[in-house]
């Protein structure tokens, strides 16, 4: 019994460094100065060539080192100093932000919700279906009836789901706020683990993981998952300690006087939690991340719902990085502004992946290269930053990372240059709710990138043949033309049918009592920001 | 909830437990009979495959510096080994060998390979105490098929020995930490000992986990330092009477051929001539070109809950440490970075390899390993038939031209000095061979450095009295073109002939 106990206990952590801090450091430190090395011999060293190449490799490398030191600046810090007083117990309004999923899934988490073990609560649908043209928007109101909660359904569209919720902050009394997507099932304990943080009046966030269930389902979800694990592994850990982790949107508590401080729930990114997140820092606020698993919710389980998930939060992390740099912000510690920078521009990797993809096969075309070195010096340098620079990444993350989540991260760059485009452009985009069913189809026409790329490979490979013969360079630039498609192979099955039916069982874990009801068609005339069923699809 | 599943080592999913199904079966078998079986097919697999193939090969420097070193009593050979910068073991050992089979070639030849067949097996055990069968086996499978390992397993050098010793070793030094007591410490300090009595890059070996020991010493039992203090206690007591010998003979300085400094291609030819053996420079430029799918290879890896286990730490620094050591030293002290010292690195390198590809999924996995063997096997062969490949010396039809060719009236000249020995194990011609510089091994001393100034009274020397020169060019220590062209400008070229990569005869005639 006491060790289920302590495996059920293992199984809710979060996976981070399990090393004692010297050695932490030690790597941490080895591998900032190889990373410096390394851009040090590439920019200043090597014999350059075109100089335009020259300039955009830099350019990338000089991405790819920010990358790498803010990674290392997020995993520097130790242990957080915020207090948790168990006893505690202010009242918590919990909001279950629903706005069209299915109603069985709504059920089982206000279910969830309602057996929280915690004195002094109240569970509220917010129901922005009306709004967002659901034709089961009556579904949540029937279902608060039945389950005995409250139900806010919203009848003035705006704002989204941070409208929802500004929406619901003026109805509800409690000091505190616990948010849950439709889908994220709270366990019993989530109050009692969270809300003794508060007892320190500036603590603002407590947030914890947003863990999916269904990860094992497919090759969408695990790699998601994967994606999630190291976000809320060694990344969300890292930032705790110097007060920069931000609100993820569910899974969390927030102080309602704080969230009014920062003008409510910022209705004007696409990533109201993290740029109000930002506002509350400003403000002077705190903020945790309590790393255990309190919730469990889904995954996007096809690629169309990974693709729209991830643009929206692409875009708005881009939004920060152009409109609200965090570099300017005052209010902001330079630790904070680093950590929010590092997050946001986490999401310009995507051009720096194709641009590093481009390579060879402008070396197929054209014959041009950005160094002109013997390949072996490059290796020199550059082996020994990659190799130590995953080592890391999978240490800090205590060995959960994936060949799977590395690869959805590469071959998400057309989504990541869609999404830059997006902000530089100003183009309109919509709130779009993660589906919580698996939509079925082809979604070859999301990876026309990656097959064009695969393309280009072959017909380049036979033009250089064609010019050089098979010397050295052209082998050295197929091998890294393979590598860039070995990345970008997962992302494309995952867009093939064929691909999607190699589904493992669904978990257990209530999954099975899912209806089977078509993703609900929407009402084009009674939107609240939320994306209609035409922009779905254009994604 | 299923958040973190239980950390579970690499070794702990090896499929041992799988007792159901024909892949139970086969696992049962496998652990049986079947690892025996399987083993002997492997070492009766290189053993044909040596006899075969390598046997015939010609005889090349080193082995014939080494059939000239052990033709001598034991004392003459504690001097002349000293002198050539080795340690005794091997030649001791391979003296009351040639004393019972004899001094040929193939009999020389059949003591390296006793220890390279040996090592199969070994690596078999060190793999099974790190990982588990799966691992062990395919480093076994690695070990058997390397042309690397091949080649050194069918050259009278120390090198397949100093393999063995270095499997041992880290067998028993696994063992250590494992915490499995007292005949391990005995066979440690005992393979410490032969180790280093073989080759002075065993010290590499010992030097690494010297470090692993420091940084992880909570692997091992408590009274694991002072044991460990013994032991290297009574090496350095073993050890320094050969120090000792060295140092008053001062034969440190005489090493020949000189070595230059490494690059970082040689750091990687290293690497690649582990795996793929000893290639002409095109397909060894291709290999090495291809370094960028290295990187695919590791990310491939990358699979949850995979943990790297401290055995894949002590592999991973057992490959480094050397290497880098060697690369280092060679600019701060003197040039002696050679792949073939390296060997002591190969053993980690195989395991790491066979962990790797042990990690990736169940066909990928296949499919890799399989890729893998087929390539060292091409390599192997491409290795075998090429003339060009560049270990080869083709001494044998070298000196068989020459047999057949010199009169009495002629004069051979070996250039360098030293790849007399293995002219002089072929030559039954009729004319002198001289070496230029001109050198008299029985002399103490190192051999007589090249100067330009001389080379014409030392010509002139030679030629007396002589109608032809038969010039043999191998092993260029820098002033080879400078023969050649003294060669080419005061008397006129008959012929000339490449037996293999700079391996040339040059015919000149004197008057």
């Amino acid at each position: 019994m006491k060790n289920e106990r302590r495996n059920i206990l293992d199984r809710r952590r979060i996976a981070f460094f399990r090393d004692p801090i010297l050695l932490k450091k030690s790597l941490l430190l080895a591998t900032a100065v190889i990373a410096l090395i390394y851009f040090y011999s590439m920019a200043f060293r090597m014999t350059r060539g075109n100089s335009v190449l020259f300039g955009l490799l830099i350019a990338g490398e000089i991405f790819h080192v920010w990358m790498a030191l803010t990674y290392i600046h997020t995993m520097w810090s130790s242990k957080s100093e915020s207090k948790f007083n168990r006893y505690f117990h202010p009242a918590v309004d919990v909001y279950i932000t629903v706005a069209g999923e299915p109603i069985d899934i709504v059920e089982e988490t206000v279910t969830a919700a309602k057996r929280m073990d915690y004195p002094n609560f109240n569970v509220y649908i917010l129901n922005d279906g009306y709004v967002a043209g659901k034709q089961n928007w009556r579904e949540p109101e029937i279902l608060a009836e039945r389950l005995g909660v409250s139900c806010i359904t919203r009848t003035r569209p705006g704002g989204a789901k941070a409208g929802n919720i500004n929406h619901a902050m003026l109805l509800t009394r409690s000091p505190y706020i616990a948010v849950f997507d439709a889908d994220h099932v709270p366990a019993r304990d989530f109050l009692k683990k969270t809300v003794g943080y508060f007892s320190d009046e500036r603590m603002a966030i407590v947030q914890t993981p947003q863990y999916y269930k269904n990860r094992d389902l497919n090759p969408v979800t695990s790699a998601s998952w994967g994606q999630q694990e190291l976000f809320f592994g060694p990344i969300c850990h890292g930032k705790s300690p110097i007060n920069s982790a931000f609100m993820c949107g569910t899974n969390m508590v927030v102080r309602k006087q704080a969230l009014l401080d920062a003008g409510g729930m910022s209705e004007h990114n696409i990533a109201e939690d993290f740029l109000t997140s930002l506002f509350m820092h400003e403000k002077g606020w705190k903020s945790i991340y309590v790393p255990e698993v309190l919730a469990e919710g889904l995954a996007p389980e096809d690629l169309l719902s990974y693709y729209k998930q991830q643009f929206r939060w692409a875009r708005g992390g881009l939004e920060v990085v152009f409109k609200y740099n965090p570099l300017f912000r005052r209010g902001l510690t330079w630790k904070q502004r680093i950590e929010y920078l590092s997050s946001a521009t986490y999401h310009l990797s995507g051009i720096i992946v194709l641009l590093n993809a481009l390579f060879p096969v402008i070396f197929f075309f054209t014959g041009l290269v950005p160094l002109q070195i013997s390949t072996m010096l490059l290796a020199t340098v550059f082996l020994p930053y990659i190799f130590l620079m995953v080592y890391i990444l999978q240490r800090s993350a205590n060995f959960s990372y994936t060949f799977e989540a590395l690869a959805f991260s590469m071959g998400s760059f057309p989504i990541h240059i869609r999404a830059l485009w997006a902000v530089l452009s100003g183009e309109k985009s919509s709130f779009s709710i993660t589906s919580k069913k698996k939509i079925h189809g082809n979604f070859i026409g999301l990876v026309i990138p990656h097959i064009l790329y695969i393309v280009l490979v072959a017909v380049g490979f036979g033009v250089a043949i064609n010019r050089n013969g098979l010397n050295v360079s052209v082998w050295n630039n197929l091998a890294w033309a393979l590598f860039n498609i070995a990345a970008m192979t997962p992302f494309i099955l995952a867009a093939v049918p064929a691909g999607a039916k190699k589904e493992a069982p669904r978990p257990a874990l209530n999954l099975e009592s899912y209806s089977l009801e078509q993703v609900p068609v929407i009402d084009k005339s009674n939107a609240a920001g939320y994306a209609l069923k035409k922009d779905e699809e254009s994604i | 909830m299923a958040v973190l599943e239980k950390e579970i080592s690499f070794a702990e999913r090896q499929p041992r437990e799988e007792n159901f199904g024909w892949k139970g079966a086969m696992a049962k078998w496998f652990s049986g009979y079947g690892t025996a079986f399987f083993l002997m097919t492997l070492m009766a697999l290189s053993a044909a495959v040596s006899l075969w193939v390598l046997a015939g090969q010609s005889l090349r420097l080193d082995e014939a510096q080494s059939i000239w070193q052990i033709s001598r009593t034991p004392s003459q050979i504690f001097y002349i080994v000293a002198e050539d910068v080795h340690v005794p073991l091997y030649h001791l050992l391979l003296h009351f060998w040639a004393m019972t089979f004899g001094e040929s070639v193939v009999a020389v030849r059949l003591f390296s390979l006793l220890f390279y067949l040996l090592s199969i097996p070994a690596i078999y055990m060190l793999g099974n105490k790190a990982y588990g069968e799966r691992v062990a086996a395919y480093a076994a499978i690695l070990t058997s098929f390397s042309p690397f390992l091949l080649w050194y397993g069918n050259e009278a050098r120390m090198y397949s020995l100093l393999l063995f010793l270095v499997i041992l070793n880290q067998y028993f030094f696994l063992k250590l930490w494992k915490k499995e007591e007292r005949p391990s410490w005995l066979a440690y300090g005992l393979t410490a000992i032969l180790g280093i009595f073989t080759h002075y890059f065993f010290a590499l070996v010992l030097m690494t986990q010297a470090i692993f020991y420091f940084v992880r010493r909570d692997l091992f039992d408590k009274k694991a330092l002072t044991k460990f203090v013994l032991t290297a206690v009574v090496l350095m007591i073993a050890f320094a009477p050969w120090v000792f010998y060295v140092y008053k003979r001062g034969a440190v300085s005489n090493t020949q051929p000189q070595l230059q400094l490494p690059t970082t291609v040689n750091l990687f030819n290293t690497f690649s001539e582990f795996m793929f053996g000893f290639q002409v420079d095109a397909i060894n430029s291709i290999i090495l070109a291809l370094w960028p799918l290295a990187v695919l290879l590791a990310f491939f890896s990358l699979r949850r809950n995979y943990r790297i286990s401290e055995e894949t730490r002590y592999f991973a620094v057992s490959v480094a440490i050397p290497i880098a050591t060697a690369f280092v030293v060679s600019y701060l002290f003197r040039p002696f970075y050679v792949s073939r010292y390296l060997v002591v690195a190969i053993p980690g390198l195989f395991l790491m390899l066979s962990w790797l590809f042990s990690s990736y999924r169940e066909r990928m996995s296949a499919a890799i390993k399989g890729s893998l063997v087929v390539a060292m096997m091409l390599m192997f062969a491409i290795q075998t038939v090429s003339a060009q490949t560049p270990v080869k010396e083709n001494y044998g039809e070298a000196v068989g031209f020459l047999n057949t060719n010199v009169t009495a009236r002629d004069i051979v000249i070996a250039s360098a000095p030293f790849t007399i020995y293995p002219i002089e194990y072929y030559y039954r011609g009729e004319a002198n061979i001289e070496t230029l510089p001109l050198w008299n091994r029985y002399e103490t001393g190192p051999i007589p450095a090249f100067n330009e100034g001389d080379l014409p009274a030392e010509v002139n020397t030679l030629k007396d009295g002589h109608q032809k020169a038969y010039l043999i060019l191998s092993y260029d220590q820098g002033y080879e073109q400078k023969i050649r062209d003294y060669f080419g400008s005061h008397f006129q070229r008959l012929e000339s002939r490449s037996f293999s990569k700079d391996l040339t005869v040059e015919v000149y005639k004197l008057r």
